[in-house]
């Protein structure tokens, strides 16, 4: 694949289309894993406080065979790491911090979804723990995650600290991170990943745990092998003028009527807060198989979690993220920026554990990765005091050249997942 | 040679694999000259009598099958099968049948759902039945054992020998199993019915070519 | 009709005067597979569809239900050779479900060795289907399959795709205009209830089979035999449906009969 560089920009050269430019620092040349169908396009964990623009992604490796790295860290999972050594090395960290005087021994974030039920659940019932839950509000509730979050707290018996932040802060957070990203989500990412560190520093829970690792979706394989989360996800000594948020500088903010103040919720923990309250990160997926599907068995024959009863818009899934209704737009943007949509996500993942083979995969992101979320737009939209128009046509404006050609009306990827 | 009678309707393939249980084969097929050949004649069928009879009649099959039976030739109608034996039936108007049997095939009564105790029709399911005679057909643990039904319309025969077994629907009394001759019909599917079904079709076949079972299989006598 | 003979008035069918209640396992096929949903979804392996398919019909199963879950997702029929395997040698009633779409498909799961097919999705989609597959093969080949999702008190909304797509249909409403169709049976699966094991949705089997003539099917829910009896008793539906109970072990075929005669049901033993 050719490519040239030219005013600080690179174009994949086509040839029939010619230059053709490559958008996001991804690779020019599309492929497909040869186990699931993720493709190269796909991005790794950002630090978001750092996302501008013109920031160049870090995406997922594929290695010599053509296979990526998450499939290659599913090929350990199944084969290669000892489960019982690990599951003693969780026991031991469980013996070390569970509390003797009655306080919450460690915090686990969630939302009471399938995987936050899973680990919340099984640190109390099985390794004694005493659990403090800690949940960071989605943009807008859907009926069913705010009926799963309850019956989580309910019915599986958890403590819970819900953060709903200042809602015209966040909806203008979210405008920004849209027009200037086409990353909705971000707000929600920001104070969510801040959130558990900053609570455990505050009440001296000195361990968290979060479910699985990224690693398991595509983050640097060398992550994987640590049990503990790199600090510089969640914590930061960055000034406060070095940070950007939807994509805009943060000394910008006020012009577009955010209080600086109102960013604290959005911020790190600072490392200093950590260290003085020696707050220990884990993955629970470091020490036990993770498995999504059993999680959802799991939180269904332990807290009622319900599945929503209808397909979820942009894949076939109807148990993964269905508590908040902006979160179809998140991976819908991806679809527009990296050509990665909601199926292929959930198809990959049910791959690597080996519930669908890769032809029917394929047939899935087929079916249904292209597919626009309907269902709650009115609502996005008012949310985001956008009309329809402009929505679409500022995702248009993201869509990096080299993975998209337009067909008269209507746009078609270039390469497509075989 | 066991022929089965393929007309378009039926599960043929059931009761090929039912027979192969005890080591019997049969030959399938639609053609008069197998139906003139054969030493006994399986007419099996699901669907309606008209459309049924019709079939039988444009395949140039009712002539041999009343020839065969006229011969003494061993027959057993299953189902729909057992329905084309009698002589008429009331079902999408009034057909005439092969007239093997003196007698009739009536709708079943509909209770209606008011009564939720009633069998609702078609009558679908397992029932057991009232045996009215010591015929070989019937099994050793003859007041339990159940077999399998699907049907809307019962066979009503004129002479009370010819009945075997009787079941009653809704207060309608009809033939779950008839005799006349060397002429067997069930309204079950024996090829459904489990081992009972399976025991059933093996004394059918022991009793019309005077054979034993031995180790499970029907074999010829010595 | 007139009894024709002296015999005396017989009562309906056993003659302990019930009617045995139909118990059928119910098999959720992907691929090679039996797996288990939880509300439809998820697709935990459970087993091997002939291996558990024998054993059940060993163990004295009144019929089985086959269900292709991904047949809609992926556009294909691979079930049928499972059907074949288990028509050589099961002889109690099969059914096939899931991907059922034309007449065609329904000549190929006969031929194949099914006795019945079910079908839902091509149904909604195009009603008269009903009409054509009734006419061509009669109405006992023909059973609806209701997936029922309660929206109020009394009011189920129809799903199809294996609980995938909502329709906005009514339940009651779709059984009736399916049976004027010509349907012979009505396999009705409570979404909310299936997996659970928490018993099976009573206002809901109860409230279709007041409004249609033909057998209903109760499906979802079924932890217990008392499940099972409770919803016989209290529906009087012609049959039951079971599969988690009976997929993971909780109960067998044999000690599941033995629990519902002793609470004075008849079954097929």
């Amino acid at each position: 694949m050719k490519t040239l560089e030219k005013e600080g920009k690179t174009y994949a050269v086509h040839p029939v289309d010619g230059a053709l430019e490559v958008k996001y620092g991804l690779p020019a040349e599309v492929r497909f894993c040869t186990r699931c169908v993720i493709s190269n396009q796909r991005p790794s964990s950002a630090v978001e406080f750092a996302h501008k623009p013109d920031s160049k992604k870090h995406t997922i490796e594929f290695d010599e065979s053509g296979v990526c790295a998450a499939c290659r860290y599913a090929e350990r999972k199944a084969r290669e790491i000892d489960w019982t050594e690990r599951e003693r090395q969780l026991s031991a960290l469980c013996d070390r911090y569970r509390s003797r005087s009655g306080a919450y021994d460690c915090l686990v974030p969630g939302s009471g979804g399938k995987d936050s039920v899973y680990a919340s659940h099984i640190l109390k019932t099985k390794y004694g723990m005493h659990p403090l839950t800690v949940t960071w509000a989605p943009h807008l509730y859907t009926d069913v995650g705010w009926r799963n979050f309850t019956n989580w707290l309910h019915i599986g018996g958890f403590d819970n600290y819900l953060f709903t932040p200042d809602g015209r802060v966040h909806r203008k957070l979210t405008e920004l991170a849209y027009r200037n990203l086409l990353h909705p989500f971000q707000p929600f990412i920001l104070g969510q990943k801040n959130y558990a560190p900053k609570m455990a520093a505050r009440f001296g829970i000195p361990l968290v745990f979060y479910g699985e690792s990224e690693a398991e979706y595509g983050n640097p394989v060398a992550e994987t092998t640590k049990a503990a989360r790199e600090e510089k996800y969640f914590a930061a000594s960055a000034a406060l003028n070095q940070m950007y948020f939807g994509g805009v500088p943060a000394a910008e903010l006020p012009r577009h009527g955010i209080d600086l103040r109102a960013l604290e919720p959005y911020m790190p923990a600072r490392v200093d807060d950590l260290r003085r309250a020696k707050v220990a990160v884990h993955y629970l997926g470091y020490y036990l198989k993770w498995t999504p599907q059993e999680c959802y068995y799991y939180a269904a024959e332990h807290t009622q979690f319900e599945a929503n009863t209808e397909r979820t818009e942009g894949t076939y899934s109807k148990y993964n993220s269905i508590d908040d209704k902006t979160d179809p737009y998140h991976y819908w943007t991806t679809y527009m920026k990296f050509g990665i949509g909601r199926a292929t996500y959930d198809a990959a993942q049910e791959i690597r554990n080996a519930h669908i083979t890769r032809e029917e995969g394929v047939a899935l992101v087929h079916r249904y990765d292209h597919e626009v979320p309907r269902k709650f737009l009115a609502e996005f939209l008012a949310y985001l005091s956008m009309d329809e128009a402009e929505f679409f046509s500022i995702a248009d404006g993201f869509r990096s050249p080299h993975l998209w050609q337009k067909a008269g009306d209507s746009w078609q990827l270039r390469h497509k997942v075989a | 040679m066991i022929h089965v009678v393929d007309y378009g309707r039926g599960n043929l393939f059931s009761i090929v694999q039912a027979l192969r249980q005890f080591g019997l084969e049969a030959s399938v097929s639609g053609r008069p000259a197998d139906v003139e050949r054969a030493d006994t004649i399986i007419l099996p069928g699901v669907g309606a009598f008209g459309d049924a009879m019709a079939a039988l009649d444009g395949g140039g099959l009712t002539s041999p099958l009343r020839s065969a039976a006229s011969r003494g030739v061993p027959m057993l109608g299953i189902c729909l099968g057992l329905q084309l034996f009698m002589e008429s039936s009331e079902e999408f108007g009034h057909h005439k049948g092969l007239g093997l049997i003196p007698g009739d095939v009536r709708r079943l009564s509909d209770a209606g759902h008011q009564d939720p105790s009633a069998v609702r029709i078609p009558n679908v399911g397992w029932r057991a039945l009232r045996w009215e005679t010591r015929d070989p057909l019937r099994p050793a643990a003859y007041e339990q054992t159940m077999f399998y039904f699907v049907h809307s319309y019962g066979v009503v025969p004129r002479e009370p020998e010819d009945w075997v077994a009787s079941l009653t629907i809704n207060g309608d009394r009809i033939a779950s199993v008839v005799r006349r001759g060397a002429i067997v019909g069930c309204q079950f599917h024996p090829e459904k019915s489990g081992p009972a079904g399976l025991a059933f079709l093996r004394a059918f076949f022991e009793s019309a070519m005077g054979r034993r079972t031995e180790g499970g299989r029907v074999r010829e006598d010595a | 009709m007139t009894p024709t003979s002296s015999i005396a008035h017989a009562p309906s069918c056993g003659l302990s005067g019930a009617l045995p209640v139909r118990l059928i396992a119910r098999l959720d096929i992907k691929g090679a597979n039996v797996i288990k949903g939880v509300h439809l979804e998820g697709l935990r392996v459970v087993g091997q569809p002939a291996e558990m398919a024998h054993r059940y019909y060993a163990d004295g199963v009144d019929e089985i239900v086959y269900m292709d879950v991904v047949a809609s997702l992926y556009g294909r029929n691979s079930i049928l050779d499972v059907i074949t395997a288990a028509a050589r040698d099961i002889f109690v009633p099969l059914t096939v479900g899931g991907g059922i779409r034309s007449v065609t498909d329904i000549i190929a799961a006969l031929r194949a060795g099914a006795d019945k097919v079910a079908i839902n999705t091509a149904a909604l989609a195009r009603p008269d289907f009903l009409r054509e597959a009734a006419r061509a093969f009669g109405s006992q080949c023909i059973v609806l399959s209701i997936e029922a999702k309660r929206r109020g008190p009394a009011a189920w909304e129809a799903l199809t795709d294996n609980g995938r797509e909502r329709t906005g249909r009514d339940v009651l409403n779709w059984a009736e205009e399916a049976e004027s169709l010509g349907i012979g049976e009505i396999l009705l699966t409570s979404v909310d209830m299936e997996g659970t094991r928490k018993g099976f949705d009573i206002d809901l089997i109860s409230a279709v089979r007041a409004r249609v003539r033909v057998p209903v099917i109760a499906s979802g829910g079924a932890g217990f035999p008392d499940d099972v009896a409770d919803v016989a008793r209290a529906t009087s539906c012609d049959a039951v449906a079971i599969a988690g109970m009976l997929h993971h072990g909780l109960e067998t075929l044999p000690s599941l009969k033995t629990a519902l005669a002793k609470r004075g049901m008849t079954v097929r033993l």
